[in-house]
């Protein structure tokens, strides 16, 4: 608990697991973020990644744990979960754009109905996220017209419109063309550079080693290493670690 | 050993095929075209029994004249060679054949056809019965349309909430107004219920009946519109930080009234044409005002001025929804690429 007081914690958790039915997928997992840290979460296919960082903005519910974001206990039956979504920005794999909506009406949309800031405020900070994300061209394009690279910046400026504290990153550039990734990729690099705790599931070797501070790996639910990215490409001494490093290498 | 063999076949086909090229089979060249349609003439004029009710002619006759006649037609339309312009005058004339027999057998009237069918003079008599009646008619559509969408799109935002009790209710209700004819719904809130006491107007009783019917119809359109939205959309909207509410107002509907409106369209009009049941229970709507005036004026030619009226409402609504339609689908085959 004494961690919880620490302003530098930003995010703790605590013997977190996840069941679907029969199925372990996360077996008590226990972990902190700094804030400013930039976190990488690798491992095999199934070992629980994706579920993790879900659970952690509670788009799934854990089955037992303790997650304090900030200190507070997110999983305590007081809280409204949707007050704890706006301070954690989330990319999805598949950019889950709103199709009905143009960029700019996609970035303004949670801030000017969750936040409650004017219509014209919200334009304005939009049209910057959009220059940030270097789309202002492709304002009022909607999501069809857009690459897979335009629109998982688009959606990285939608997440940034409700000035999160915390990003997360769930295999942002998976479903890209390889031309695509660096565009994205330099995006994140720019948000790691100015200080955004961020928790990235990624197996871009090169930004991870680039712009991480941490890299925690995974393996059946279980965290099975957690170091500087140095320690975990070169200097790992854990079989899992070594076996998967090999395959995507 | 085997080259030649299997060679010689072969080659024997070959020459048979260009033995045959020239030769244009009989039933392919333009006399016997000709010839056909000359007997065919002939019969016409010769075989033909003379005109009269069906009961007294030789079917028979006519019968043969009509296999004649689209053996003949259907020589003209298999071959390839034939041109575009003769298949379009044998396509008029078959049409001209059918009502030239149609006319000449069926024994009707026709000489009095313009008093009976479209008599100016009568229809400007019953005119007033029918404005009031097509009103009706819209009134009804209107109201039925208002009500199925509000209770169909309800049950749809109930049904999206997966409560298992909940959708045993809706489910039974949508089974329930699916399987009930419109017309016996009818029956039995207008004649059946006041028995219990409850007494609803006739436009009321005509109003829920093709009202809960429609609603069942459209809550599973708006269930369909809303399982087409992916699960990431609904993940995105929550981990904005949007409450259950404005998820639904702001990410799901829009999307999904784009999906249901080509078949909620439909609906309406199915419905629409529907109000015509609503006659039996004595509402003055469209067809009941025809019937009515047809029996008063005894002069059909009001029915026969709803038929078209009909067509007109009609046919522009089932066009205009599936054009609706082949456009949702164009749009949908554009975001897939």
């Amino acid at each position: 608990m004494s961690k919880m007081s620490d302003p530098e914690t930003m995010i703790e958790v605590v013997d977190l697991h996840k069941r679907f039915k029969d199925l372990h997928v996360l077996n008590g997992i226990s972990t902190v973020v700094k804030r400013s840290e930039v976190v990488a979460i690798m491992g095999p296919s199934g070992s629980g990644k994706s579920t993790f960082l879900r659970c952690l903005n509670r788009l799934e519910e854990p089955s037992s744990g303790h997650i304090y974001i900030e200190g507070v206990d997110i999983l305590a039956p007081y809280i409204d979960v949707n007050r704890v979504r706006t301070e954690i920005g989330m990319v999805f794999q598949s950019f889950n754009l709103f199709p009905h909506l143009t960029s700019l009406e996609n970035i303004k949309l949670a801030p000017m109905n969750v936040r409650k800031i004017s219509k014209k405020e919200a334009t304005e900070r939009s049209m910057a996220l959009l220059e940030k994300v270097g789309l202002v061209d492709k304002a009022d394009a909607y999501p069809e017209q857009l690459s897979g690279g335009q629109q998982q910046r688009v959606a990285i400026a939608r997440a940034l419109a409700m000035q999160p504290q915390i990003m997360f990153f769930d295999e942002p550039t998976s479903a890209l063309d390889p031309e695509m990734i660096g565009e994205v990729l330099d995006v994140m690099r720019a948000m790691a550079k100015e200080g955004m705790t961020m928790m990235v599931v990624s197996h871009e070797m090169g930004f991870i080693r680039e712009a991480a501070d941490r890299i925690l790996f995974l393996a059946d639910g279980l965290i099975v290493e957690d170091g500087t990215p140095d320690q975990i490409f070169n200097q790992s001494k854990h079989e899992r670690t070594i076996e998967f490093l090999s395959k995507i290498l | 050993m085997t080259k030649p063999v299997s060679s010689q076949p072969s080659t024997s086909g070959l020459s048979d095929i260009k033995g045959k090229i020239g030769q244009i089979p009989i039933i392919r060249r333009n006399s016997f075209v000709h010839g056909y349609l000359s007997v065919l003439v002939l019969y016409a004029l010769f075989l033909l029994p003379a005109s009269g009710s069906p009961e007294a002619v030789d079917l028979s006759r006519i019968l043969l004249f009509c296999l004649l006649f689209l053996v003949w037609a259907i020589i003209i339309f298999t071959d390839e060679l034939k041109s575009e312009k003769l298949k379009t005058v044998v396509v008029f004339s078959i049409f001209a054949i059918a009502a030239w027999l149609f006319y000449r057998y069926s024994s009707a009237r026709w000489g009095e056809m313009g008093f009976l069918f479209f008599n100016l003079e009568i229809i400007q008599k019953a005119w007033p019965t029918l404005v009031e009646g097509f009103w009706t008619t819209l009134f009804l559509a209107v109201c039925a349309a208002i009500m199925s969408t509000i209770i169909g799109l309800l049950m749809a935002i109930f049904r999206s909430f997966n409560n298992a009790v909940l959708n045993v209710f809706i489910i039974a209700y949508v089974d329930f107004f699916r399987a009930m004819p419109i017309i016996v719904l009818m029956m039995l809130i207008y004649y059946a219920l006041p028995f219990m006491g409850i007494r609803l107007s006739a436009i009321m009783s005509g109003i829920l009946a093709l009202g809960l019917n429609s609603s069942a119809y459209v809550s599973e359109i708006f269930r369909a519109g809303f399982l087409s939205i992916k699960r990431g959309q609904i993940e995105a909207a929550n981990a904005l930080g949007l409450s259950a509410v404005q998820t639904m107002r702001l990410v799901i509907l829009p999307q999904a009234f784009r999906v249901v409106i080509p078949p909620l369209v439909g609906n309406y009009v199915a419905s629409a044409k529907d109000t015509a049941l609503a006659s039996s229970i004595s509402i003055i709507e469209l067809l009941k005002a025809g019937l009515s005036q047809k029996s008063l004026l005894a002069n059909p030619s009001p029915l026969i001025f709803i038929t078209v009226l009909y067509l007109f409402m009609f046919v522009p609504l089932t066009r205009f929804s599936g054009y609706l339609e082949r456009r949702m689908k164009a749009s949908q085959r554009q975001v897939r690429l």
